[in-house]
C-alpha cells in the first residue's frame, strides 16, 4: 500500500464506492450472461405460445367439443338402424305364436344386437317373446328399445343393445372436452406465467453475473485505486511514493512493479538534475571566491619580497628585526602558499570539464589507475577484486582518475596515523557496472552521509571539501551515481554505479 | 367437481374487491321486490342473459356450468349490502337427447335435477329466478337501491386453477401418464398463474332503482 501522503499534497477525490472498473466488469458479466437468454426468452414465450398451445389451441377445444355431436349422429343412426330392423321384422312375422316365436328366435341369432324381441298383444299381454343368450359383452349395454305397431292392434317390442364402450368412450372425450375448454380460458395466463419465469430466470442470470463480476473485480479495482492514487501522488510531487510490490504475475502487478521502477528513476533523475544544479551554483561561488583570493596574493608576495630586499640592502640593521623579518617572511610564503592551493582547488573545482566519454572496460580502468599511481601504493595497501567478466563502460578516463585519487586519498588520510588498507571491487549486474571503493578506517557518521557530498563539507581540518563534491558531479556527469554506505569491517564504503554500454564496439556517449 | 366450492368461491370473488380488469357493461335487468317476513324478495328474469346462442351452446353435450350471483348495491355504487347465488350444471344427453339440469343453491339441502327435453324450456327454466331470498331488511342500503345479476357461463374453478398449476409444476414427460418430473421453474410459473379475465362469457344485468317504501321501509 503507498504511504500516507506528505502534508503538502493536495488531497485526492473520493473513491467511488465502487469503482468504474468494477462497474464495467460487472456490466461485461452481465451482457454476456444476459444476451444468451434474450433469445431463450423469446424463445419461451413462443413455446409457450404455441407448443404449449398444443393442448390449449382453441382449435383442439373447438374440435374436442364438436364430438359430443358426433357421436348424438351416431346415436341417431343407430336408432334409425335398430327401427328399421324392427319394421323389417315385424314385416316378417309370421302368424301363429309358435311361429312368431320361431321368427323371433331366428332374429335373435340373425340380429347380434337385438337383445329382446316381443309381440304385445293390443292389451299388452306377451304373446311371445324371446331373450338373447347371455353374453359377457352385456354388462353395461344401453337398452334401444324400439315398438312396430302389427296389424289387429298388436304390436312388436324390440329392445337392441347400444355398446357400453361407445357412452365409456363418449364420457372419457366429454371429460377431455370440458378440461380443453377449461384450459382454454388459462392459456393467456399461463403464458404471462412461464413468461414471468423466464424473466425472472433472466433477471436472476443477471444478478448472479453482476455479483460474480463485483467479486471479480473487487480485488482488482482496490489494487488499480492504490495505483492510481500512488500516481496521484506522483503528480503532486511526491517522489518518495511506492505501491505494494505485488507478487502476482497478472497485468497488475506488473504494473506496480513498472510504477515502481519508474519513480524510482525519476526520483534518481531529479536528485540528480538538482545535484548539479546546485554543484553549478557552488562552482560559480569557487570562482569568485579563488578570482577575489587570487589577485591580493601577487601584490602581498611581491611587497614582502621587496621588503626582504631592502633589509638586505640596507647592512648595520637591527639583528632583531632581521630574524623578526625573516620569521614574518616564512609566515607569508606559507599562508600565501595555502592560499594558492586552495585557490588552485577552488579554481580546479570551479573549472571541471565537461565530461568525454569512451569505451572502457572499468576492471581494465580501475588496474591501470593502480599501475599509474605509485604514491597510493606507497600509502596504502589496496586489493582490488574484478568479479565476472568485462564491465564495458563509457568513461573519460582523467576524470574518473581524479574521482578515484580523491576517494582513496580520502581513505589514506582517514586510517592516518596508521597505514590505509583500501579494497576496490570491480562488478557488473543485469544492466550495470559497480565500482565500490572501501577501507577499513573509522568510517562516516551515518548523521553526515546525506551530506558528505555536499561542496565544502568534511571532516579533516586542512580539507577543503570539494573532493566528494568533485566525485559525485563526474560520476553524476557519467550517467551514474554514487553513494556512501559502511564497509563491513566498519569503515567508509562508496558504491559508484554506471550504465552498462552496449554491447560491441563501445563508442563515446 | 366440486361446483359448490366453485360458486362458493365465484361469490366470495364479487363479494370482494373487484379485480382491477374492466367490468362486463350491464344489460337492463327485469325485477321485481318484495317484502316477505321481514326479508327481502326478488323475483328476477334473467332471459336476456341466456340469448339463443348461449342456449344452442349450452346443449353441446358437455357439462356447462352456469353459474348465477344476485347482489343488492346502493344505487350510487358501492360495496354489495346482501348477495345470494346458485350454480346450474347443464348436461345435454346425446344418447336420450334431452337436458340434465342440475341446480346448487346454498338454500337447498341437496342438488336439485331436473330434465327438460327443449331449449325452450331450458331458457325458461335458467331464467326463472323467482323468491330469491336477499336476506333481512335491514341489510338494505339507505337509499335506493338496485339487484344486479352476474352470470357467467363456465367460470374458472379454483380446482382447474390447482389443476393448472400442477400440470404446470409437474409436466407429463413423452406424454406417459404418471411420468411426470417436479419442475422448479414449473412451479414458479404455477406460483405466479393468477385467475384468467373472465372474458366474454360474463353477463351483467342491472335493474332500476328500487325505493326502500317500495319495501314498506321508511
Amino acid at each position: 500500500m503507498a504511504p500516507p501522503a506528505p502534508p503538502g499534497a493536495p488531497p485526492g477525490p473520493r473513491p467511488p464506492r465502487v469503482s468504474p472498473f468494477a462497474l464495467k466488469l460487472m456490466a461485461a458479466l452481465v451482457l454476456a450472461a444476459v444476451l444468451p437468454l434474450v433469445p431463450a426468452l423469446l424463445a419461451a414465450s413462443w413455446l409457450a405460445d404455441n407448443n404449449a398451445g398444443v393442448w390449449l389451441a382453441p382449435r383442439v377445444a373447438e374440435r374436442l367439443a364438436e364430438v359430443p355431436g358426433t357421436y348424438q349422429e351416431l346415436f341417431r343412426a343407430r336408432k334409425q338402424l335398430y327401427a328399421e330392423q324392427a319394421r323389417t321384422l315385424a314385416r316378417a312375422l309370421p302368424a301363429g305364436t309358435a311361429a312368431r316365436r320361431a321368427a323371433l328366435e331366428q332374429a335373435v341369432i340373425r340380429l347380434p344386437l337385438l337383445r329382446h324381441a316381443a309381440v304385445l298383444g293390443p292389451d299388452g299381454v306377451v304373446l311371445a317373446e324371446v331373450d338373447a343368450p347371455a353374453s359377457p359383452e352385456d354388462a353395461g349395454w344401453r337398452a334401444a328399445p324400439v315398438e312396430v305397431t302389427l296389424p289387429g292392434g298388436e304390436r312388436l317390442r324390440a329392445t337392441f343393445a347400444v355398446e357400453a364402450s361407445l357412452f365409456a368412450e363418449l364420457d372419457e372425450t366429454r371429460e377431455l372436452a370440458e378440461t380443453a375448454r377449461d384450459m382454454e380460458k388459462t392459456r393467456g395466463e399461463v403464458r404471462r406465467s412461464i413468461v414471468l419465469v423466464f424473466a425472472a430466470t433472466v433477471a436472476g442470470a443477471a444478478l448472479l453475473a453482476a455479483l460474480l463480476g463485483y467479486l471479480m473485480a473487487r480485488s482488482t479495482a482496490r489494487r488499480l485505486a492504490r495505483l492510481a492514487e500512488a500516481h496521484r501522488r506522483v503528480a503532486a510531487g511526491d517522489l518518495s511514493v511506492r505501491v505494494e510490490p505485488e507478487r502476482g504475475g497478472d497485468e497488475v502487478a506488473a504494473l506496480a512493479r513498472g510504477f515502481n521502477v519508474m519513480v524510482g528513476e525519476v526520483r534518481q533523475a531529479r536528485d540528480r538534475i538538482v545535484y548539479l544544479e546546485k554543484i553549478s551554483g557552488w562552482q560559480d561561488v569557487a570562482r569568485r571566491l579563488a578570482h577575489e583570493i587570487k589577485n591580493p596574493l601577487t601584490p602581498i608576495q611581491l611587497a614582502f619580497q621587496q621588503l626582504e630586499a631592502r633589509w638586505r640592502q640596507a647592512p648595520g640593521g637591527d639583528p632583531a628585526f632581521g630574524r623578526l623579518l625573516a620569521d614574518a617572511g616564512e609566515i607569508v610564503r606559507q599562508e600565501v602558499g595555502t592560499l594558492q592551493r586552495l585557490v588552485e582547488e577552488f579554481s580546479a573545482f570551479a573549472r571541471l570539464p565537461d565530461v568525454k566519454p569512451e569505451p572502457a572496460d572499468l576492471g581494465d580502468f580501475v588496474a591501470g589507475f593502480l599501475e599509474t599511481s605509485p604514491q597510493l601504493a606507497e600509502a596504502a595497501d589496496v586489493s582490488l577484486v574484478r568479479a565476472g567478466g568485462p564491465v564495458p563502460v563509457a568513461l573519460d578516463a582523467g576524470l574518473m582518475r581524479r574521482v578515484l585519487a580523491n576517494l582513496t586519498e580520502n581513505a589514506v588520510q582517514a586510517a592516518l596515523p596508521a597505514r590505509a588498507r583500501v579494497h576496490l571491487g570491480v562488478a557488473r549486474t543485469r544492466d550495470r557496472a559497480v565500482l565500490t571503493v572501501a577501507d577499513e578506517g573509522p568510517g562516516i557518521e551515518p548523521s553526515l552521509r546525506p551530506r558528505v557530498f555536499d561542496p565544502y563539507v568534511t571532516t579533516k581540518e586542512s580539507g577543503t571539501g570539494l573532493g566528494l563534491a568533485i566525485a559525485k558531479k563526474i560520476v553524476l556527469q557519467h550517467g551514474g551515481e554514487i553513494q556512501v554506505g559502511e564497509a563491513p569491517g566498519g569503515g567508509a564504503a562508496f558504491t559508484l554505479a554506471f550504465p552498462l554500454a552496449p554491447a560491441g564496439p563501445m563508442t563515446a556517449a | 367437481m366440486n361446483r359448490a366450492a366453485a360458486a362458493a368461491a365465484l361469490a366470495a370473488a364479487l363479494l370482494s374487491t373487484p379485480p382491477a380488469r374492466a367490468a362486463p357493461r350491464a344489460a337492463p335487468l327485469s325485477a321485481s321486490v318484495a317484502a316477505v317476513k321481514d326479508r327481502l324478495s326478488a323475483t328476477l328474469d334473467l332471459g336476456p342473459a341466456f340469448p339463443d346462442e348461449a342456449i344452442r351452446r349450452l346443449g353441446n353435450g358437455l357439462t356447462n356450468v352456469v353459474a348465477v350471483v344476485v347482489v343488492v348495491v346502493p344505487e350510487d355504487g358501492g360495496p354489495p349490502a346482501a348477495a345470494t347465488g346458485r350454480v346450474v350444471e347443464v348436461l345435454y344427453d346425446v344418447w336420450e337427447e334431452g337436458y340434465t339440469v342440475t341446480v346448487r343453491d346454498a338454500r337447498l339441502p341437496r342438488p336439485a335435477r331436473r330434465t327438460v327435453n327443449d331449449p325452450a324450456a331450458l331458457r325458461r327454466l335458467l331464467a326463472d329466478a323467482s323468491t330469491l331470498d336477499l336476506g333481512p331488511l335491514l341489510l338494505l342500503p339507505p337509499g335506493r337501491f338496485r339487484l344486479e345479476a352476474r352470470v357467467e357461463v363456465n367460470p374458472v374453478s379454483r380446482e382447474l386453477m390447482e389443476r393448472t398449476r400442477e400440470l404446470l409444476a409437474n409436466p407429463v414427460v413423452s406424454g406417459r401418464p404418471g411420468a411426470g418430473s417436479r419442475s422448479v421453474l414449473g412451479a414458479m410459473a404455477g406460483f405466479l398463474l393468477r385467475d384468467p379475465a373472465p372474458g366474454d362469457d360474463v353477463v351483467l344485468l342491472r335493474s332500476r332503482p328500487f325505493a326502500r317504501a317500495e319495501v314498506g321501509l321508511p
